[in-house]
């Protein structure tokens, strides 16, 4: 794989963004309208305690990708209700066309008092194109822990091939404590999921993508597109701790690829694409998100400190 | 009608001097039948942290099955640890419920978890016990229950039994968190009912299954049934969202049958077993687990502070009427 960085083309401070939310614009995801390309993005508000709550919100590009055509001025999808798993944030969005509608695969996290958060996959659904979601049922996950994903189930990204959803996503297998840092660190990994309709799938928990670091790699948010008759994944990976300020142990980029959706092969060395040696991508790449339009081949990612100051565009050479 | 005859307080953790972690409640009565004894499951708390918090461990008493006012013998440990950092049963494994399957003993349990903006969730764990219940082993660290879209929170009160080949899970589910009126955050919970061939996959059944008699803020818990004269029988609990620590609004038994366990008829005018007039259950009766021994019906329940002074035993007057 080689790819052309096209650098940064989304600040979040430059724009007004709703629900107070001043910076970050974490995980970029796409929604190909026939006029423009959508691409949704977590941003952060700080409620009254100091903390974070992450919202949806949305940036309008002209299809080349070339311009901003447009941003949300309102609320995409409301915070979960009180109580529900995703009462203190989304991040990620991911949405899928689906005929009229658009399904939105949602990350929610909720706060526990023994460890900082805990995290479910839920469906929300778009009539108008992907303006406005509303969730399904009495705003319960789709997606949630179970007897051995037994919490932070996360980072959904759904595509179909074929008559089958295919679901990537991440599962928390331990949290650990570190000399070097005051709260338990989580550790999880990829896995992969089917569904005849989006909405029942099938698990078998199996981690995908061997772990290149140390049996306490972080794997996270995969993106998947098939190319040149083969499906390749892009994801990020990090160190169990200390991956927040020290250089060397924060994300970067992984690659795998499969010819028959089972069976993976992690190949990190052809990713195409690493850290640049100054900028705004030079400490960290996290975030991928894989997309197609108009013959083109595109992956959109965030940068240095978790996307703080934005993300940018990378699109794939013949 | 079905009239109780109580025979009597059978266990008051308050008057053990040890072990610390047996301090003060014995919730939820849950009965394995053995040839000489009844060994009584139940979730018990050390006294509270500092900041009044609590944790709740299972334990077991065998009672002499020729005299169930006999306590034999009490567990020394907890027979199951709480889970890991992170998981859904860390800050405590309550209520229990017990099945005996091929040589195991299984323990369906609500595992509680705090949270930051309401003060805890639950769901549902499954541990198997080889050696009779004297120690049980989670089957994963994670629950067996998932939450799902109609079932967002709070998935408790777990009652395991088999029926016609079928296991069979009536537990209950979490509505809505109410913020009351001194800002205290109360949920609202509902009697559902879950289906497997195996008792690990379960087929939710997604709809209430009993009727509200306090209103739609009713909460319910503690589905307990017996199969009994070509009818299913569900004795349960019921409280109002408010005031329930008082004797007004607390935790009462209510009754249901079912020819199907589908469809659930409401008659809880057909309990007879009324508070006493003082003493440990003189302001509550609830958590009713009712099972047959030895050609008599039983019912362990839980008194005064949902449990705080322990459970007590009736027998069911042999003149009552199921059908």
């Amino acid at each position: 794989m080689r790819w052309k960085k096209l650098g940064k083309i989304f600040d979040p401070v430059e724009h007004q963004i709703p629900n107070n939310c001043v910076e970050f614009s974490q995980a970029p995801q796409s929604l190909v309208l026939q006029d423009r390309v959508r691409i949704y993005y977590s941003t952060r508000e700080k409620d009254a305690s100091g903390k974070y709550l992450s919202h949806v919100a949305y940036v309008d590009f002209s299809r080349d990708m070339k311009d901003i055509i447009g941003t949300s001025q309102h609320t995409v999808i409301p915070l979960g209700k009180l109580g529900c798993f995703d009462e203190h944030g989304i991040f990620p969005f991911n949405v899928l066309k689906d005929g009229d509608r658009v399904l939105a695969y949602t990350t929610g996290c909720n706060r526990k008092s023994s460890v900082p958060v805990d995290a479910a996959i839920g469906l929300a659904i778009s009539h108008d194109e992907g303006q406005t979601f509303s969730r399904i049922g009495l705003g319960g996950p789709i997606v949630a822990a179970t007897l051995h994903e037994p919490f932070l189930v996360a980072d959904a990204f759904v595509q179909r091939y074929g008559d089958t959803f295919y679901m990537w996503y991440i599962y928390g297998t331990k949290w650990l404590k570190f000399a070097d840092s005051g709260q338990h660190e989580r550790v999880y990994k990829i896995a992969q999921a089917t569904s005849p309709d989006g909405l029942h799938w099938n698990r078998d928990g199996k981690h995908i993508i061997e772990s290149k670091l140390d049996e306490n790699e972080c794997q996270a948010l995969p993106t998947v597109i098939f190319h040149a008759g083969k499906y390749h994944m892009y994801f990020c990976y990090r160190e169990a701790h200390g991956f927040r300020k020290e250089s060397g142990r924060g994300y970067r980029l992984g690659y795998a690829y499969s010819l028959d959706l089972i069976h993976w092969v992690r190949d990190d060395a052809n990713a195409g694409i690493d850290l640049s040696d100054e900028g705004w991508d030079s400490e960290m790449q996290c975030y991928p998100h894989l997309f197609e339009c108009d013959g083109k081949i595109y992956l959109i990612y965030n940068g240095n400190e978790f996307g703080r100051r934005g993300f940018g565009l990378a699109v794939l050479e013949n | 009608m079905f009239h109780w005859k109580k025979l009597g307080r059978i266990f008051d953790p308050q008057c053990m001097a040890s072990p610390a972690w047996m301090h003060e409640f014995a919730q939820s009565p849950a009965t394995i039948i053995t040839p000489h004894t009844v060994r009584v499951f139940f979730c018990t708390r050390p006294a509270p942290s500092a900041d009044g918090k609590y944790q709740s461990h299972i334990a077991y008493l065998d009672l002499d099955r020729k005299n169930l006012l006999n306590v034999l013998n009490i567990s020394a440990i907890p027979v199951l640890e709480l889970g890991k950092v992170g998981t859904f049963d860390e800050h405590g494994t309550y209520p229990v419920s017990v099945i005996s399957h091929q040589n195991e003993i299984r323990a369906y349990y609500a595992g509680i978890s705090r949270c930051e903006s309401v003060p805890f969730n639950a769901t549902i764990g499954l541990a198997v016990s080889q050696d009779g219940g004297e120690s049980f082993h989670r089957l994963g660290e994670g629950p067996v229950l998932p939450y799902t879209p109609d079932e967002p929170f709070l998935l408790g009160s777990p009652r395991i039994r088999r029926f016609e080949g079928q296991w069979q899970l009536w537990y209950v589910a979490g509505k809505e968190w109410r913020i009351t009126e001194n800002s205290k955050k109360e949920p609202i919970y509902k009697i559902r009912m879950a289906t497997s061939t195996d008792g690990i996959q379960w087929n939710k059944v997604g709809r209430d299954l009993i009727p509200n008699k306090l209103g739609e803020h009713e909460c319910q818990a503690c589905p307990d049934v017996i199969y009994r004269d070509g009818k299913y029988h569900m004795f349960f609990s019921y409280r109002d969202i408010y005031n329930y620590t008082s004797r007004e609004g607390g935790y009462r038994i209510g009754y249901a049958s079912s020819p199907d366990m589908e469809t659930w008829t409401r008659n809880d005018d057909l309990i007879d077993i009324p508070l006493s007039n003082e003493g440990w259950d003189s302001e509550m009766i609830n958590y009713p687990h009712v099972f047959e021994l030895d050609g008599s019906i039983y019912m362990l329940y839980q008194g005064n502070g949902m449990g705080r002074s322990g459970f007590g035993l009736a027998v069911l007057d042999k003149q009552s009427i199921w059908s």
